[in-house]
């Protein structure tokens, strides 16, 4: 079965304002998910809280819209349990690198194969346009009373150096250039990260499409070759995809930064631990016979031999 | 040979500093009192700290029954170190037992300076009035002479020096058994047969023989040191209970068993005192496998913070496993807003939650009881939830899974308040009855539902297809209509919001008001203790002793605290006047209390509260309601170091 775009749309009015950077955004995820054929039932999109917050709404899967920054602990039990499902966390620079920092970091520890799109457009759009992680110093965007007075981070340079084995960047206007990505995203195996820049046209008059159209050119154009194929060239890849990553001023690169093609993904790791893991996951497993528990008394006093004294006569 | 005094039941103490192998020499002495037949539990005392603080266990063991109380004074106090004998030296009964190291005979409390100051002035001025020097030879000799202790001076070096003679090991090594030597001592006190000894340090050491070896050739040889310095003997009764298997365990390892026993599949923590314990056990069956096969394996997660911990379970709950976590005030604190999301998305989860005494950090190794408002309303917004709170380690297994049955059936979190005291107490406890033993997973549908909605308004509880099942569904925490969409009309607001709430009055409903409440006494009681959580086990045994004095005494256990038993509670409650009520409560603003007036419109005006953080000791209760019933209308409890 070939599935359409169409197919993705769950046909809920979409109240982002019109322009958002957030339309193409989603526009690349219909089309990632049509061109890899994903079943609606097997793709979980999992968001945290602003406008990025609501993108599970607008698409026909299941979807699970959390808490503020707390969307990849969410994803991160959903993909445990059940490590057939497809999943994706969308959330905001502010939800992912503010409030949310401390998960977006464990997901790279840990190398779980989740997709992380990350709506960058250096405000927090819903609470009337505060600075975000990602604004730079000095900068006054128009919603801003007084210029920021805080360092903005890297989320490049953060999620490879916490351990995210695909980290990409796109440009929320480049729709075919977008869903590639995350298309290549999805079939990576592990934790995935795609800073996706986006103009927010309400709040910040800084970065927009002017901008970016000024800044932006395609890594792939300069044959950047972001593959660490085994750890001996993963060293170097790394630094030079985090230096490539400080580059973002005159000239802003998209594409692929990083990729490690053999580190093994989380589910791997389980799989070391319980080899039945991935054949047999949580979500698939039966507790119950019915209504009984699968462990009897005969079996509990085995299992817990080590507990149980039998009483001297 | 010793002088033998038979008894039913009897305390002792083990002290020494943290790090020391009290806590084995408390699992030993366990196995081999349960081999032998004999109920056990044992307090643990410790601080926040890994090696060098003074901690120790009260056990409390018995021939009749399997004790849920401590009491004091003890019969036997075994000392690894000096801050063991100044600290417990008037705990000990007269004519009892003190074993200890001579070795440290000139030790003195002013040079103790791992003991804290407050202590040690107290206890510096108490020697000055009755006249000692503050050595351990001078208290020795106190308790010796006026207290008509039986003193068991062990020269430690000198034990493990002869030993050296008859082992191959090496001295340095030996020095690790040293807490053997107590094991030895009290089990010769005891008259424990060896082999019970022996049967104790296999189970103990399963896989290493040489430890078995090397501790059971020690404990013989302090056994037999002991036994021909003859003095008091404390020997047991034969055992009158029927048990013929016994269940060794700690109150976090029975909430694990009781845990795999219900089908959870995905556990997630952070690490938090007393409830990690809990966590590395599930860890160690995370492949539940029995003779070779594996009947299922749990993921086990430790993640970055508490906040990831309860997100995450519940992210594994929406995938329809059977998921929880367990934690402690703090990570509680943190994981509030995921609680409240759990209610809003109607998410079966379980929240395993160990009191410890608080606010803040409180006192992180000391149990306490005040969470219970706190757990019953935290959250913006209102919601269903259910609370239990479990008054010993049977009843915590049964709870347990029964928390597990009814976060499902009514799909709502589910808080299991336990605490410290019974996490770290080991007891001996008998098999669980698994003919009462249910799962039920409530309206779970894996079929495909045509135009699914996972909050379908015809029921206020609605099928619920798990992700990843032929439904498709979405979970917002904004209000949101029957697909699961943001939505703000207010005439599903009010639908929704109805159809949350609803589902509490249904439990109410559902669940027999006997479950959630227990009397224990006589009918026509003339005086009623009221509680909760692990004060069941010492009030119940007070009613009972004051009974037999003559002051008719009962005492009510509250074990849910939502949906609340009101119906019960009333016509109980009725029974009584208001000055024949008393809350027994470990926490300051008797909160269980509260709660039983918010819902019963009955005020306990009288109340023995505890919130030392150590446990209420059943001498010190039956002391405080005799004070109530003398008049006063509220007693602080605060023995035990």
């Amino acid at each position: 079965m070939v599935r359409r775009i169409e197919d993705y749309y769950s046909g809920v009015w979409n109240d982002w304002c019109p322009g958002c950077g957030n339309f193409g955004i989603l526009s690349s995820m219909y089309r990632a998910f049509a061109e890899l054929d994903l079943p609606l039932d097997k793709v979980v999109v999992v968001s945290g809280i602003g406008c990025s917050g609501k993108t599970p709404h607008f698409i026909k899967v299941n979807g699970v819209h959390t808490l503020h920054g707390r969307a990849i602990p969410f994803a991160t039990g959903i993909k445990l349990s059940n490590p057939d499902l497809t999943v994706v966390v969308n959330g905001g620079d502010g939800d992912l690198l503010g409030i949310g920092a401390g998960h977006f970091v464990a997901l790279g520890r840990r190398n779980l194969d989740i997709t992380v799109i990350l709506h960058n457009n250096t405000v927090y759009g819903l609470t009337k346009g505060q600075a975000s992680p990602t604004l730079k110093k000095g900068l006054k965007p128009k919603s801003l009373p007084k210029p920021n007075i805080q360092d903005s981070l890297n989320p490049i340079a953060l999620a490879i150096t916490s351990g995210y084995s695909f980290v990409a960047r796109g440009y929320s206007m480049m729709v075919e250039h977008l869903k590639d990505l995350i298309k290549k995203a999805l079939q990576h195996k592990g934790a995935a990260l795609i800073e996706v820049l986006q103009p927010c046209i309400t709040y910040d008059n800084i970065h927009t499409p002017e901008y970016y159209r000024k800044r932006i050119y395609k890594l792939e154009e300069i044959g950047w070759d972001p593959v660490a194929r085994n750890p001996e060239e993963d060293m170097e890849k790394i630094v030079k995809a985090v230096m490539k990553s400080m580059e973002n001023d005159e000239k802003i690169p998209i594409g692929v930064f990083y990729q490690n093609m053999y580190k093994e993904s989380f589910e791997k790791r389980i799989e070391m631990r319980i080899p039945s893991y991935l054949e047999n996951p949580p979500a698939k497993q039966k507790i119950d016979e019915e209504g009984r528990p699968i462990i009897d008394e005969e079996m509990f006093k085995k299992l817990f031999s080590q507990y149980i004294v039998e009483v001297k006569k | 040979m010793g002088v033998f005094m038979m008894r039913d039941e009897l305390s002792f103490i083990i002290g020494g500093p943290q790090g020391a192998g009290i806590e084995t020499s408390a699992t030993i002495l366990t196995y081999a009192l349960a081999y032998c037949g004999i109920g056990v539990i044992s307090d643990r005392e410790y601080f926040s700290n890994i090696k060098g603080r003074h901690s120790y266990v009260h056990f409390e063991i018995s021939s009749k029954t399997i004790p849920q109380y401590f009491t004091y004074p003890v019969q036997i106090l075994a000392s690894l170190d000096h801050e063991t004998i100044f600290t417990h030296y008037e705990d000990l009964e007269d004519g009892g037992v003190l074993i200890y190291d001579v070795d440290v005979n000139e030790r003195s409390l002013q040079n103790t300076l791992s003991m804290e100051e407050a202590l040690r002035n107290n206890l510096s001025r108490r020697f000055r009035e009755i006249g000692l020097d503050g050595s351990v030879k001078s208290v020795v000799e106190y308790l010796s002479r006026e207290r008509n202790v039986n003193i068991i001076p062990i020269s430690f070096s000198n034990t493990i020096k002869d030993i050296v003679e008859k082992t191959t090991l090496p001295a340095s090594q030996l020095a690790r058994y040293v807490s053997s030597i107590i094991i030895g001592a009290i089990a010769s006190v005891l008259a424990l047969p060896l082999d019970s000894i022996k049967f104790a340090l296999e189970k103990r050491f399963a896989d290493k023989p040489e430890l078995v070896a090397n501790n059971e050739l020690i404990i013989n040889t302090v056994y037999e040191f002991v036994k021909n310095i003859g003095g008091r003997v404390f020997s047991l009764s034969p055992p009158i209970h029927e048990h013929r298997e016994l269940i060794v365990v700690s109150g976090n390892d029975v909430i694990a068993m009781a845990k795999i026993v219900a089908g959870l599949r995905y556990q997630s923590y952070y690490p938090i005192t007393p409830a990690a314990d809990e966590s590395f056990t599930l860890e160690s069956y995370e492949r539940i496998e029995i003779d070779g096969h594996e009947y299922g394996s749990i993921i086990v997660f430790q993640t970055e913070d508490e906040i990831s911990a309860i997100n995450s379970a519940i992210g594994a709950a929406l995938t329809g496993v059977r998921s929880s976590t367990s934690t402690s005030g703090p990570g509680f604190s943190l994981m509030v807003e995921g609680l409240g999301w759990a209610g809003m998305n109607e998410t079966p989860i379980v929240i395993t939650y160990y009191q410890r005494g608080g606010p803040s950090t409180g006192l992180p190794t000391r149990g306490g009881q005040s969470d219970l408002l706190f757990s019953l309303y935290a959250s913006h917004g209102e919601f269903s939830r259910i609370i239990i709170a479990s008054g010993d380690h049977l009843e915590a297994f049964y709870d347990t899974i029964e928390a597990f049955n009814l976060a499902e059936r009514y799909q709502l979190p589910v808080i299991h308040l336990v605490d410290k005291f019974l996490a770290n107490s080991i007891v001996s406890m008998p098999l669980p009855n698994f003919s009462e033993i249910e799962i039920e997973r409530g309206k779970l549908v894996k079929d495909s539902i045509d135009g699914y909605k996972r909050f379908n308004l015809s029921h206020p509880i609605s099928p619920r297809a798990p992700i990843g099942s032929k439904n498709i569904s979405w979970y917002t925490g904004d209000e949101h209509d029957e697909f699961g969409h943001i939505c703000e009309d207010p005439e599903n607001r009010e639908k929704m919001y109805r159809k949350r709430m609803e589902k509490l009055k249904i439990a109410d409903e559902e669940i027999p008001q006997e479950k959630r409440l227990t009397y224990f006494g006589l009918e026509d009681a003339d005086l009623l203790l009221v509680g909760w959580g692990f004060t069941k086990g010492v009030a119940v045994e007070a009613a009972r002793r004051l009974t037999r004095e003559g002051l008719r005494t009962a005492y009510l256990n509250i074990k849910m605290f939502s949906p609340f038993p009101s119906k019960l509670a009333k016509k109980i409650l009725n029974k009584f006047d208001d000055e024949k009520i008393v809350a027994v409560e470990h926490n300051y603003s008797a909160q269980a209390s509260k709660i039983i007036q918010l819902n019963t419109g009955i005020a306990i005006t009288r109340k023995i509260l505890k919130y030392t953080g150590r446990p209420i000791h059943l001498n010190e209760l039956i002391d405080g309601v005799k004070k109530i019933v003398g008049g006063l209308r509220e007693v602080v409890l605060v023995h035990g170091p």
